[in-house]
């Protein structure tokens, strides 16, 4: 059992490594959407012009 | 009753009234053109509409339809 | 103490450099309570307590509009201490109009008049103390652009929160006063300051201050009496007054020498705008921007970054760690050829989308975004939408997702329906990507495949908006359009570039996330599959579950050209992010591996699919449905989920009948056999010739819905 561990070390810690990567990206994807953002970023604050979009007329 | 639309370019008009009610009324006269203000028309857009007008020293651009909307002198 | 100060002024004022000049990078970026209004906060360089809240660019305070009512209930209800009143000194009339409203709330006003550079230049002078004499407010002059003044500004501002000292207020014509005096007296229940504007308010029968109010008052009587008398709506009556004491003071505070005078803002609209020259000149400028980012500048960083960085340093680094600490084999293919293949296929284009934003931040903070919407108004009004529309668009050249929530600035219920629906057709950034790679791969980055696909985005805006307008639900009249064309300014680099960077960076956060979780999904259900009875590893990707999927779904792309698996699971793993395309390629195709007759990923593409089934496959993702992110924001403008479903199908139908058309006429003229599906594509083109065509009759009565704004 413990020669297993050790014979495949490097594999387990990768592994540990990728889920815990995964872990935290789906968090943060769930953080983003409960706080209104959507899946993209390309939002009005990387544009320049957002007053000019924003200050028209809504029926 | 001579409206905006029928004024030609490089005219400069003064407001009468403004006809029509609610959010495009109000529109217009937020953006300055209310009852007595000088309006010049500058150009046609290169389809023939809308036009650009200059109010209060900017630029305005409306739709013909709307500017019929305003009685001028 | 904490003090919050809220920016205010309108659109096209410098408000956003001025927000950013005072607070740096210290900014949080969020939405208003209930709305996806972005609200930006930041704290005060060099002040931690000191917050400012960047209100949205509004021209006055009426209920008609989303940002005007958005923020009117902030500067009411979270009562800031103060307000800083950023001002266009070359639009100082139109200016002043909301200042004048900001005033009667009873907050603290500093007023900040800003390019008063180019005031000077103009040969105009304006009077800051006249100024201050007559609004009783502390008027500065500053330069959001070169930050002078700005820091003064802020501690003006900090000073008047904290002296508490409410405004002296501007009076209208006697009568209105009269009747505005007598309302104030019911207000009992109101705090002192801000009687006055619920008065005025009222007065206008705003229809959103009833909610702000605990107590009902009527008023109906003294409107009414005022009305007759006056013989206008009360509402006009104030905007008349408003005006009125504006031009009685500004001859005091503002003397104008230009008058009559061209500024290089006309002179540069006398060509831009011109009849004959500026449809020319703007897909002239819209060609370049793509052609330039796409197949030169951008191309050769992305060459190093796809051949150079993630073809070799990157995979190198990681293969020598992962056999240094001895990792299973299968677990180094899943890093890999599955996220490194499929991240590095879509951060390869890195170089290329910075290069785009760059392009497209200068001509949105330039001012030449109003004059393309004043020059399509007309072909856009033709087919039912309005030149407005063409603002949703542009913006959706960056992200379909804001693309599709600036369809709200348009009045008219119908008319944004349309544009919700045809926004997305535009090549947003994120399906650059695949165009980048078509190009690249399959046309040796010939210069007109990415213009000719920012084209067939417009083209296919326009088709729709033809076929739609002559169908039952969208026949009516187009919505007005009054809005204001802004002069043109040099955009400042530091905007530019922070425009720039934040879309680029969100694109990267965007490959590090969602695309690397579809890059390990997609490795597994490729690489796994059913071996000897039982589920395994397979050796070859086609006996995967990916495979059989792909398969089970490819024969309805066999009309388009690209029938195989691989293409039909990349349109799929499109919907979740269009990137995707590009990195479900890059996995499937082995991005890494050279393959032993010495061709590299692009050549194995190249070699499975003709140019021709190539750009059908480009248009198709080009048009079909967007990515999840955009539906639901397609699902949250609409409001309705029949209206959002039928949005997608007609994409999607949309989609198809045109790469159909592409792929087996095209077929056909390069000397290709007749087969069912050419004469299915005739049949298309025919009814989409036919749909363009047919008369209608188009009602001639306006009408315009005036809904009242969720709020």
């Amino acid at each position: 059992m413990i020669a297993w561990f050790i014979g495949n070390s490097g594999t387990i810690f990768v592994s540990i490594v990728l889920l815990l990567l995964v872990f935290f990206i789906i968090r943060h994807m769930i953080k983003e959407r409960k706080s209104g953002k959507g899946g993209c970023g390309s939002g009005c604050s990387g544009c320049a012009n957002s007053g000019m979009c924003h200050g028209h007329n809504h029926s | 009753m001579a409206t905006l639309r029928d004024v030609k370019c490089g005219e400069t008009v003064k407001v009468l009234k403004i006809h029509g009610q609610g959010a495009i009324k109000r529109r217009i006269m937020d953006m300055g053109i209310t009852k007595g203000t000088e309006v010049l028309v500058r150009k046609v857009a290169p389809l023939g509409d809308p036009i650009e007008v200059n109010v209060r020293g900017y630029e305005l651009s409306l739709r013909k339809a709307d500017a019929e909307m305003i009685e001028v002198q | 103490m904490s003090l919050t100060i809220a920016l205010a002024g309108n659109p096209n004022c410098g408000k956003t450099t001025l927000f950013n000049a005072l607070t740096g990078s210290n900014q949080f970026v969020g939405n208003w309570p209930g709305v996806t209004v972005e609200k930006k906060e930041g704290r005060l360089k060099g002040h931690k307590d000191i917050i400012i809240t960047d209100l949205p660019g509004i021209y006055s305070l009426s209920p008609y509009t989303l940002e005007e009512v958005v923020a009117r209930n902030y500067l009411l209800n979270a009562n800031p201490d103060a307000i800083l009143n950023i001002v266009d000194g070359t639009n100082l009339e139109r200016n002043l109009y909301l200042s004048t409203q900001l005033m009667e709330l009873g907050i603290p006003v500093v007023m900040a008049v800003n390019m008063m550079d180019i005031v000077e230049k103009k040969g105009d002078q304006v009077h800051i103390q006249e100024l201050e004499k007559n609004l009783g407010c502390p008027v500065l002059e500053i330069s959001a652009l070169k930050g002078t003044n700005v820091m003064k500004a802020a501690e003006k501002a900090i000073q008047v929160a904290h002296a508490k000292r409410s405004v002296p207020i501007h009076k209208f014509d006697a009568e209105v006063e009269e009747t505005l005096e007598q309302i104030e007296e019911q207000l009992t229940g109101v705090a002192k300051e801000q009687r006055r504007f619920f008065a005025i308010k009222l007065f206008e029968r705003d229809d959103k201050i009833g909610e702000q109010l605990s107590f009902s008052v009527d008023v109906e009587n003294l409107i009414t009496k005022l009305e007759d008398k006056m013989d206008d709506d009360s509402e006009s009556i104030i905007t008349n007054e408003r005006y009125t004491y504006i031009s009685s003071i500004i001859e005091k505070c503002c003397t104008r020498n230009s008058k009559g005078k061209l500024t290089v803002s006309d002179k540069i609209d006398q060509i831009v705008t011109n009849r004959f020259l500026a449809l020319p000149i703007f897909a002239v400028i819209m060609g370049f921007v793509y052609y330039i980012s796409i197949s030169t500048v951008g191309t050769m960083a992305t060459d190093w970054t796809n051949d150079v960085l993630f073809g070799e340093i990157v995979p190198n680094a990681v293969d020598n760690f992962l056999n240094a600490i001895n990792c299973a084999d299968w677990l180094a293919s899943l890093i890999q050829d599955g996220i490194i293949a499929g991240v590095g296929a879509v951060l390869g284009f890195v170089p290329q989308m910075l290069v785009l934003f760059f392009f497209l931040a200068i001509l949105e903070s330039c001012g030449y975004m109003a004059r393309i919407a004043f020059i399509m108004d007309r072909i856009f009004r033709k087919f039912g939408l309005s030149g407005k529309s063409f603002i949703p668009m542009l913006i959706g050249t960056g992200c379909g997702v804001p693309g599709v929530m600036a369809s709200r600035t348009i009045e008219n219920d119908r008319d944004r329906k349309m544009t919700i629906m045809t926004t997305t057709f535009i090549p947003c950034s994120a399906k650059l990507p695949i165009i980048a790679l078509i190009a690249g791969a399959l046309f040796q980055g010939a210069w007109w495949v990415a213009p000719s696909a920012y084209f067939v985005g417009v083209a296919a805006i326009i088709i729709s908006g033809i076929i739609l307008k002559k169908t039952q639900m969208f026949s009516g009249d187009p919505a007005p359009f009054v809005m204001e064309l802004p002069a043109y300014h040099m955009p400042t680099v530091s905007n530019v570039l922070r425009s720039m960077w934040e879309r680029g960076w969100s694109f990267i956060k965007k490959a590090g996330t969602i695309i690397l979780l579809s890059s390990i999904l997609v490795w597994f259900t490729s690489n796994v599959g059913i071996v000897d009875g039982h589920i395994g590893m397979v050796s070859d990707l086609s006996d995967g579950f990916l495979a059989k999927i792909g398969s089970g779904i490819a024969w309805i792309f066999a009309p388009l050209g690209w029938g195989d698996w691989k293409a039909a699971v990349a349109a799929l793993t499109g919907l979740v992010a269009k990137e995707n395309v590009v990195q479900t390629f890059g996995v499937l195709f082995g991005f890494l591996e050279v393959a032993e007759d010495g061709q590299d990923y692009w050549g194995t593409l190249a070699s499975s699919y003709t140019p021709l089934a190539a750009y059908s496959f480009l248009v198709f993702n080009l048009l079909c449905a967007p990515c999840f992110a955009a539906i639901g924001a397609i699902r949250r403008e609409m409001n309705n989920g029949k209206w959002t479903w039928f949005a997608i199908g007609y994409q999607c139908v949309f989609a198809y009948a045109v790469s159909l058309c592409i792929y087996q006429i095209g077929t056909l003229m390069t000397g290709g056999g007749f087969g069912v599906f050419t004469a299915v594509a005739f049949a298309v083109l025919a009814f989409i010739i036919y749909m363009l065509v047919r008369p209608y009759k188009q009602a001639h009565t306006l009408r315009v819905n005036i809904k009242s704004v969720k709020s």
